[in-house]
């Protein structure tokens, strides 16, 4: 239950906004944090913290596509299938990870480890392809740099190839 | 028309047509008035403007670009062009959007033939499309027993989502997902827990939200529609009954139209199938030797009925008669009833189902004002700037009244203070203690402390009318003398409402300038309602909002036509008029309008009738569409006394317990196959019309006792109901003048003045004196028999709409109290007291306080033998609705 386990972290939540049902965002996020995903038993209990209905909640939660519905892997990998990204390859790179994760986007693997999404721009154009794993970009993908990817987060739940935050793209060579 | 009132007027050009509307006029409106009607889909008057199907675009001159005119204000001197061909052109166009995905099932669609959709294609577009893309297919999903949903056809104006919050605030349905792929869901892929109220299904402008009672069963054009009122509170909502051939398809009601304006709540939308029930008596019924009933023909019970009669009239006189009608019946029967019991029968023990509570209403308003209804009207209620409701969960029981103070709280912005048992905690339907500015939590059987907790705070804030204390010394002072005898602390103690929050709610009321009171049945149908409803009159007057306009209190009537039932004499107390049962000239007039003399004994009212008969005084009963074996609990012996009658008619739609102890069962109509009129709570008398046939040999409630009469020989006869209604009209001049907005009666001033000179001292002795029922400590929970939105009485247990929303009773309570007896929802409870134990199933509500349990009336035909049956000295309303019981967790094994 959030509120027991959140309460400070929720009463300041409450506290910055003029009226409750502006913390619904938020409080989704904290909802999605805790487990992966938006329960229904979360929207149940956002709808009461907030004096909501619960298809008030469900409303908002399923207008935004970064919150699931359902349950996800360990790692949600993102990968980035804008126009930017396409033209350094994205699609051919998207068509090897389903087969190599033999998932489609939107599906999790059978150990629950990795669930694959397809999405638009993540904001890292100068250094496509690139892709999101929980809260870490990997970027200038290649199949040999994903399949690593991949082997390192599944052996040890890190990978050394992550960026950070963000990387400044190079100037382009003439 | 003067200077003055122009100012607010704005004159503009809709298609060359120049008109003036208020300032404030949406375009879309401003264009209907001159008979341009703008097509729209998201637009609906009810509701904010949303612009968001774009298809209102019009021109207006001076503005870049075309502009909805559903979103958009009139201003003076606008020229707005409606029938110009690019308009023309950018509404195709959004209809080729909206077409894009607009399935082709209009031949199986119970929409095609009155929808929008449909309509405004055949204006606009072309039979072809640009779109070669496939149509988007939604997976489809159960949604409800009662609403259906098909997405594919929806077309995301958000009307239903809108409406559902706007005006029910019920907020049960969610537009999930983003873009085309929006769908209209409950919570997730759960079905519909809501008011079922229909709103969406009736403001759906295609058929993307349907009734699945009547799915597949019409094409609109094959519906024949009777306009009527509904028959399941007293709130006279306006309702469409659609039929094809005898059978009944659906109810509707149209925007505009009626007290309801098109609203309507579950029992009217999806009950009406009550009338047609399979157990309808189909013929008269005559009780063999052997106990059992065998069919007769009219001629056969109408002579059994004038023989017994007669018989029992010549030996041991008129009074030996009793009469009790249902408040179902319409104003004629009512009126025709009582009619039959003082002029054929000449009996003055005439009663209602007015008394099981709506008395309690009326007959301190008539002591104090003079005048028995509301001098408010729904109107005033839209209009209050603030309202206190006291004792009603009004979403439940008058759902209609209820929109109208929803809506005066979300749009008007009134102050609503409310007194009530619930807590303000939300589910899956609305409740009015949410929108409450200042919300008093008191338990079902402290409304009475608390009223006078209320006028204490007005006494001790210095809150007063500052003229009364000079116009009315000895008023003033013999009501804060009564006051003041009661403490603070003990007010403070019993209530458990704090002495500022009385002071707070007594200040925003008598800072209003329009207030009003409405009191529900938590009042009216508890012990010492009248005294409450007096007080609460005395508080109107003390706060100086007595008499002003748009101020006033306010009983809501149970019964479609409680209210009729007092007007038209139907009460033990009252001539029809009201007028005092003793009132001389009435008494003349009626003598000679009836060409008989009117009985002298003392009038007897229900409970006194069923004393009388047990007692062997009243030999033989004549009962109408009541039944009193069931609505009173086992301890009032009811069963007993009508079995020690010498002679039992019930007149009847279904064998009920009481029917059953008859000597004839005469089949009656119910409201949708007989024509009358009905009169709402507020005093509004409306026309109920003939929707269908009547059921088997059964006739209207009026036929019958006209028919009877004519076979004892002391003929009352009429060609048609509204022959009667011309006979009450000569009785009571100008009764139910026709129009759209109910009278509004001021009180009379005499009688206000004579009420605050002396009039008050009646019963002040006792009523401001606060007792209290303490709880035994074995039984510690308060039993409160409630009425559920669902269903109204037991003729709404017929109706297979509503079963399906509610099928049986459960005992609800409190979260916190339910943990500790380690019961959750579903488990079976047993229900205890000296009286007896029930095992029931249990429902935890979030919105029941604590230490109280409810059960909703209609289902207690079990747990009615836990009840005691208190009768009011004064007002002689028999209370059988609070308890106490004690509750334990009943294992599975142990059932």
């Amino acid at each position: 239950m959030l509120a027991e386990k959140y309460q400070d972290h929720i009463a300041d939540l409450l506290a910055r906004y003029p009226v409750k049902r502006s913390a619904l965002l938020p409080l989704l996020n904290l909802a999605q944090k805790e487990e992966g995903y938006v329960s229904e038993s979360a929207m149940k209990e956002i709808a009461e913290i907030l004096d909501l209905t619960p298809p008030q909640v469900y409303e908002t939660a399923t207008f935004y596509t970064m919150f699931n519905m359902n349950p996800i892997g360990k790692f949600h990998v993102q990968i980035c299938k804008s126009l930017m990204c396409g033209l350094v390859g994205s699609d051919p790179l998207i068509q090897w990870v389903q087969q190599r994760l033999g998932v489609g986007p939107g599906q999790t693997t059978s150990d629950r480890l990795f669930t694959l999404s397809v999405v638009e721009c993540l904001g890292s154009c100068g250094t496509g392809p690139m892709m999101q794993v929980n809260d870490d970009y990997y970027e200038r993908l290649s199949e040999e740099r994903v399949g690593r990817i991949f082997d390192e987060l599944k052996e040890t739940g890190n990978s050394s190839l992550k960026s950070g935050p963000f990387m400044v793209p190079e100037p382009i060579s003439r | 028309m003067a200077e003055s009132n122009n100012q607010d007027l704005v004159t503009l050009t809709v298609d060359g047509m120049t008109t003036s509307v208020p300032q404030g006029t949406l375009v879309i409106e401003a264009a209907r008035q001159v008979g341009v009607m703008i097509p729209h889909f998201c637009y609906h008057p009810k509701l904010t403007p949303d612009a968001n199907c774009r298809m209102c675009l019009v021109e207006i001159e001076k503005l870049p670009r075309l502009q909805t005119s559903c979103s958009t204000k009139v201003a003076e001197g606008m020229v707005v062009k409606s029938n110009v061909p690019h308009v023309d052109e950018a509404r195709k166009s959004v209809l080729e959007f909206i077409l894009a995905n607009h399935p082709l099932d209009c031949p199986v669609c119970d929409q095609g033939g009155r929808c929008d959709l449909q309509d405004f294609s055949h204006q606009y577009t072309p039979t072809t499309s640009r779109f070669t893309e496939l149509k988007r297919v939604f997976p489809k999903e159960y949604f409800s027993p009662l609403i259906e949903t098909q997405m594919n056809r929806c077309v995301q104006c958000m009307r239903c989502v809108r409406y559902c919050d706007q005006v029910m605030d019920v907020k049960a349905l969610a537009p999930s997902g983003r873009g085309t792929l929006t769908e209209i869901k409950h919570f997730s892929a759960h079905e519909l827990d809501c008011e079922f109220c229909g709103g969406c299904v009736q403001i759906c402008p295609v058929g993307a939200i349907t009734s699945r009672l009547s799915m597949y069963d019409f094409r609109p054009w094959m519906l024949k529609r009777t306009d009527t009122i509904c028959t399941y509170c007293g709130d006279g909502c306006h309702i469409t009954i659609q039929k094809k051939q005898d059978e009944l398809i659906e109810v509707n009601s149209t925007q505009g139209v009626g007290r309801n304006n098109g609203d309507l709540c579950a029992r009217g939308f999806f009950g009406y199938h009550a009338s047609v029930h399979p157990d309808r008596i189909m013929h008269p019924l005559i009780k063999q030797q052997d106990g059992r009933f065998a069919q007769a023909t009219w001629e056969e019970a109408l002579e059994l009925v004038a023989e017994k009669f007669q018989g029992i009239k010549t030996a041991f006189g008129g009074n030996a008669f009793g009469g009790l009608v249902t408040s179902r019946c319409t104003n004629e029967e009512l009126y025709l009833f009582q009619k039959f019991m003082r002029g054929v029968l000449g009996s003055n023990r005439v009663d209602s189902s007015a008394r099981f509570g709506h008395v309690n209403g009326t007959l301190p308003l008539l002591s104090v004002q003079g005048t028995h209804r509301w001098t408010a009207t729904f109107e005033d209620i839209v209009d209050a700037d603030a309202l206190l409701l006291i004792g009603t969960n009004i979403t439940e029981t008058n759902p209609i009244t209820g929109l109208k103070v929803k809506q005066a709280v979300k749009q008007g912005h009134a102050i609503l203070v409310t007194m009530e048992s619930l807590l303000p905690a939300r589910g899956t339907i609305s409740n009015i203690t949410l929108l409450a500015t200042h919300h008093l939590p008191v338990r079902p059987d402290h409304y009475h402390i608390a009223i006078v907790g209320l006028i204490k705070s007005v006494l001790d804030n210095g809150l007063v009318d500052p003229g009364l204390e000079t116009r009315a010394p000895e008023f003033f002072r013999a009501i804060k003398a009564a006051i003041d005898s009661t403490s603070w602390a003990h007010i403070e103690e019993v209530s458990g409402v704090s002495r500022e929050v009385f002071s707070q709610s007594a200040h925003a009321f008598s800072s209003s300038t329009r207030g009003m009171i409405i009191v529900g049945q938590g009042v009216l149908r508890s012990p010492r309602g009248a005294e409450m409803v007096t007080n609460l009159l005395d508080f109107l007057i003390l706060t100086g909002r007595h008499g002003q306009p748009g101020c006033g209190l306010c009983p809501l009537a149970e019964e479609n036509n409680d209210q009729g039932a007092i007007e038209m004499g139907a009460t033990a107390e009252f001539l029809p008029g009201p007028i005092a049962i003793g009132h001389h000239d009435t008494r003349q007039a009626l003598s000679k309008l009836w060409e008989v003399d009117l009985p002298q004994e003392p009038a007897s009212s229900l409970m006194e009738m069923f004393r009388d008969a047990q007692a062997g005084q009243v030999k033989a009963m004549y009962i109408v569409g009541e039944n009193p074996v069931e609505s009173l609990p086992q301890t009032g012996k009811i069963k007993e006394a009508l079995e020690s009658l010498e002679f039992l008619v019930c007149q009847e739609l279904f064998l009920t317990e009481t029917a059953q102890l008859a000597d004839v069962v005469l089949p009656a109509c119910s409201y949708v196959e007989k024509d009358g009129t009905f009169t709402n709570t507020e005093g509004m008398v409306q026309p109920v019309r003939q929707a269908i046939d009547p059921i088997g040999e059964s006739r209207p409630d009026w036929e019958i006792f006209s028919a009877l009469s004519v076979v004892m020989d002391q003929p009352m006869e009429y060609g048609e109901a509204r022959d009667i209604f011309k006979e009450i009209r000569s009785v009571i001049p100008g009764y139910g003048l026709v129009g759209p907005v109910a009278t509004r009666p001021t009180p009379k001033v005499d009688v206000v003045q004579q009420y605050l000179q002396e009039g008050f001292a009646h019963g002040l002795a006792t009523r401001y004196v606060c007792t209290q029922d303490q709880p035994a400590s074995d039984t510690p929970f308060l039993l409160a028999s409630t009425q559920s939105l669902f269903h109204s009485g037991k003729f709404s247990t017929r109706s297979k709409g509503l079963l399906q929303i509610q099928s049986s009773g459960a005992i609800m309570l409190n979260p916190s109290d339910a943990k500790k007896l380690g019961i959750a929802s579903g488990d079976s409870v047993c229900v205890s007291n000296a009286h007896g134990a029930v095992t029931t199933i249990a429902r935890v509500l979030n919105r029941i306080p604590p230490d109280v349990a409810c059960f909703p009336e209609h289902f207690d035909q079990d747990i009615r033998c836990l009840f005691e049956l208190h009768i009011d000295k004064e007002s002689h309303v028999p209370y059988s609705k609070l308890t106490w019981v004690r509750l334990e967790r009943v294992e599975k094994g142990d059932v």
